[in-house]
């Protein structure tokens, strides 16, 4: 198989605490993957040290082809991968459209792709001048994908999207996520099992900073002893 | 609107009690009086602005706290007068400066030779070390012997203070050039460049080792370097024809151009310090705070061994210098034809240069960072920077090179607030220190981050010093007594600290602060 993204055997230290040990994501090219696990696994370490905010300090990380684990951040970003952060992070005192704006890489980016994320985010094109603090939740986790989205991303690295949300605003999340699936590859942090059941095809579970199992959503969604062993739902 | 007025209420009334005590000021003196004494708050809230803004920026965005601000502040200072009153020796020095800085700009070959280099963590630590002070023994050995006219502050004759006194009166009166004597020009050109060189492969040593996604040397790594070296050999081909013409010109463009020198000179050592002295220090904030401490002792002795302890003043150009027949003018177009250093106003005497000019340039400044706050795409990274540097470095903007430039914007705003003061305030060791302070209590009024509030503080605190100085002078009638309060000059800077708690006291976050 094709695999974009290949996390392999990775160790992050934050601090003195041994967070990740031992990690492995491989990723197949076109599709959405699951991380999943309880509260504090990993996961979102995880995908912090894929984008070296937090470095792994043993093992490899391969992005199309490419080690990328001794790179700057930025560097790392700009080869082509995007981050919507847990919690937003959206810039409060900018506009929307600067929100936006800011994710360009190339001059010319958000015009040539605004027309994609306003059909996606529908509501984003009316609240394009009103400054980032003045959102809502949904509409600041919406701007947050499309601000990922701006900037080729080949890869994007989605992380609690629909945590806070509420059910009306999470089926048009899925919908969004399952549209945008269709030109780049999907990392999903989710903890909301039904979310992460509908949208994804593949699914790894961390378990106290390790990859423990990994397989199809499908087969997983039978095994009852799985779930609720890694996931602690019913 | 009324939802605003009811959000800010707290800073509405402040505000229109501060309005209100400055409608009182003006009841008790005369109305020449309160013109003058309301331009030369301006004027001294304009320089407190030029240092806070430059702090606030930095301090927003980097998280860094730069107490050698007040001294890059005075360094601005020196330099503009080096340049407006001793050409010669600035000439003199351009050469090898820029022999010296064109290895720093082959930035992109040391990055790509200290990854590859074979040595690793300690080896790799000594050799830099090794290379800085052989590089360091190099231009020391060459600078000493390299021709720089220069003053002496041991001999009055030739000291600063001499040397300004004759420039006022229109008289520049230069050695003879100085010429290579004990060392060969061409060695002179090569021992700088390899010390250049050396010093900047050191220094890059003790980066980290990350490396870079797209670093291939091109041409354009290497273009910059050799600018450098042609600027620095045409300027030493052309020393003595240019010393001639800097001398001739008319003075305000020779103000002019030592106003751009000093701002460069600041751009340029922003540039430097942030780069390898503050980059690695970001993850330990406490030997930030030590090392611009320290940094601003060296740079106050650096100044005092190179310019002397004693107290000068840069005399002003030609526009605003006049004294003769015609003045003090009597409006703008007056001073225009007889280009006076004062004016009458309302019956009383201002200094154009002090309660006009300057201010007017920081209402200048105010507009253009402004503007490129919140216009440019600079501006917009900053202003996302402050709130999320990480979310920022995550959409693959490189935070750390506009960490450099914000830095440098900020230094060099300060070396234009020295330059601007020193006119006005004359030069001396310790003049970065009093604005230093001004900024910091205008920073904690305005709310530490917020530019705006930079601005409105700064002019807060120049304006409640000047009128305690004059209520000094006239007195305040007590009312309901007989007694006349005249504030002491110790009164001065307690006034404005006195200020800073009642706002703090109202206002935890500043006037224009956001809350955390």
């Amino acid at each position: 198989m094709d695999y974009i993204l290949d996390v392999q055997d990775i160790h992050t230290f934050i601090g003195q605490y041994h967070i990740l040990q031992g990690v492995n994501v491989r990723v197949p090219k076109g599709s959405i993957t699951a991380l999943m696990g309880r509260n504090g696994a990993g996961k979102t370490t995880t995908l912090k040290s894929i984008l070296g905010l937090t470095p792994s300090r043993l093992g490899k990380i391969i992005f199309e082809g490419r080690e990328i684990q001794q790179m700057r951040s930025f560097d790392i970003a700009s080869m082509g991968i995007g981050f919507v952060p847990e919690h937003r992070a959206i810039f409060r005192d900018l506009s929307v459209e600067e929100n936006l704006k800011i994710a360009e890489r190339k001059k010319g980016d958000f015009i040539s792709k605004q027309d994609f994320i306003f059909t996606l985010f529908p509501d984003l094109k009316r609240l394009i001048k009103l400054s980032g603090k003045n959102l809502s939740g949904g509409q600041q986790q919406m701007l947050a994908i499309a601000r990922a989205l701006v900037a080729d991303n080949r890869l994007l690295l989605i992380d609690e999207p629909s945590e806070g949300l509420a059910p009306v605003l999470i089926e048009q999340l899925i919908k969004a996520i399952q549209q945008l699936s269709a030109e780049s590859t999907v990392v999903l942090v989710e903890q909301n099992f039904l979310v992460a059941s509908q949208l994804a095809e593949y699914y790894i579970i961390i378990e106290e900073g390790r990859s423990v199992k990994e397989g199809k959503v499908l087969d997983l969604v039978n095994d009852k002893a799985t779930i609720h062993r890694y996931l602690g739902a019913a | 609107m009324i939802a605003y007025i009811r959000k800010n209420i707290t800073l509405l009334i402040i505000l229109s009690v501060l309005a209100g005590l400055l409608a009182a000021a003006s009841k008790g003196m005369e109305s020449k009086d309160f013109v003058i004494t309301l331009l030369r708050g301006l004027s001294v809230g304009s320089l407190t602005f030029l240092v806070a803004s430059g702090f606030s920026i930095i301090f927003g965005l980097l998280d860094v706290l730069n107490l050698a601000h007040g001294t890059l502040f005075m360094i601005g200072a020196y330099i503009g007068w080096t340049v407006y009153v001793r050409p010669d020796t600035f000439v003199d020095m351009i050469a090898p400066i820029s022999l010296i800085l064109s290895g720093f700009l082959l930035k992109d070959l040391w990055s790509v030779l200290s990854n590859r280099s074979l040595f690793t963590g300690r080896m790799k630590n000594f050799l830099s070390w090794v290379g800085i002070l052989v590089s360091a023994l190099i231009l020391i050995s060459v600078l000493r012997n390299y021709p720089i006219a220069y003053w002496s502050h041991d001999n009055y004759a030739e000291s600063p203070v001499a040397i300004s006194y004759l420039a006022s009166q229109g008289q520049y009166i230069l050695p003879l050039p100085t010429v290579f004597e004990s060392i060969s020009p061409l060695l002179a050109f090569i021992g700088l460049i390899a010390g250049g060189l050396l010093l900047a492969f050191s220094l890059s040593l003790f980066g980290s080792a990350k490396q870079a996604a797209t670093l291939r040397l091109t041409w354009r790594s290497f273009i910059g370097f050799a600018i450098s070296v042609l600027v620095g050999i045409c300027f030493f081909i052309l020393n003595n024809a240019l010393t001639t013409f800097l001398v001739t010109i008319n003075t305000n463009w020779l103000f002019l151009i030592a106003v751009i020198v000093a701002v460069a000179s600041g751009v340029g050592l922003g540039a430097l310090m942030e780069t390898f002295l503050i980059r690695p220090l970001y993850i330990r904030p406490i030997y930030q705070l030590m090392l611009t401490l320290g940094l601003s002792a060296i740079g106050i002795e650096i100044v005092r061994a190179v310019w002397g302890r004693s107290e000068f003043a840069m005399p002003r150009p030609e526009i605003f210098a006049g004294v003769g027949e015609g003045c003090p003018a009597t409006s703008l177009a007056d001073w225009w034809q007889h280009h006076c250093s004062t004016m009458m106003l309302l019956g009383g005497r201002i200094r154009i240069f002090n309660e006009i000019v300057v201010p007017l340039i920081g209402v200048v400044v105010l507009v253009t960072v402004w503007m490129l706050l919140q216009r440019s795409r600079l501006g917009m990274i900053i202003r996302a920077g402050v709130q999320d540097r990480e979310m920022v470095e995550a959409l693959g903007i490189n935070v750390r090179r506009v960490f450099t430039q914000v830095f440098s914007l900020g230094v060099g705003l300060a070396a234009l607030g020295g330059v601007l003061a020193a006119p006005s305030v004359g030069l001396s060791n310790v003049m970065g220190d009093s604005f230093m302070i001004n900024a910091l209590i205008a920073l904690a009024i305005g709310g530490l981050t917020s530019y705006p509030g930079a601005a409105l503080s700064s002019l807060l605190v120049g304006l409640l010093q000047q009128f305690i100085i004059k209520y000094g002078q006239i007195g305040i009638p007590i009312p309901f007594t007989e007694i006349i309060f005249k504030p002491t000059p110790p009164i001065v800077p307690a006034s404005t600290i006195l200020l800073m708690v009642i706002v703090l006291l109202i206002l935890p976050n500043g006037l224009l602060g956001k809350k955390e």
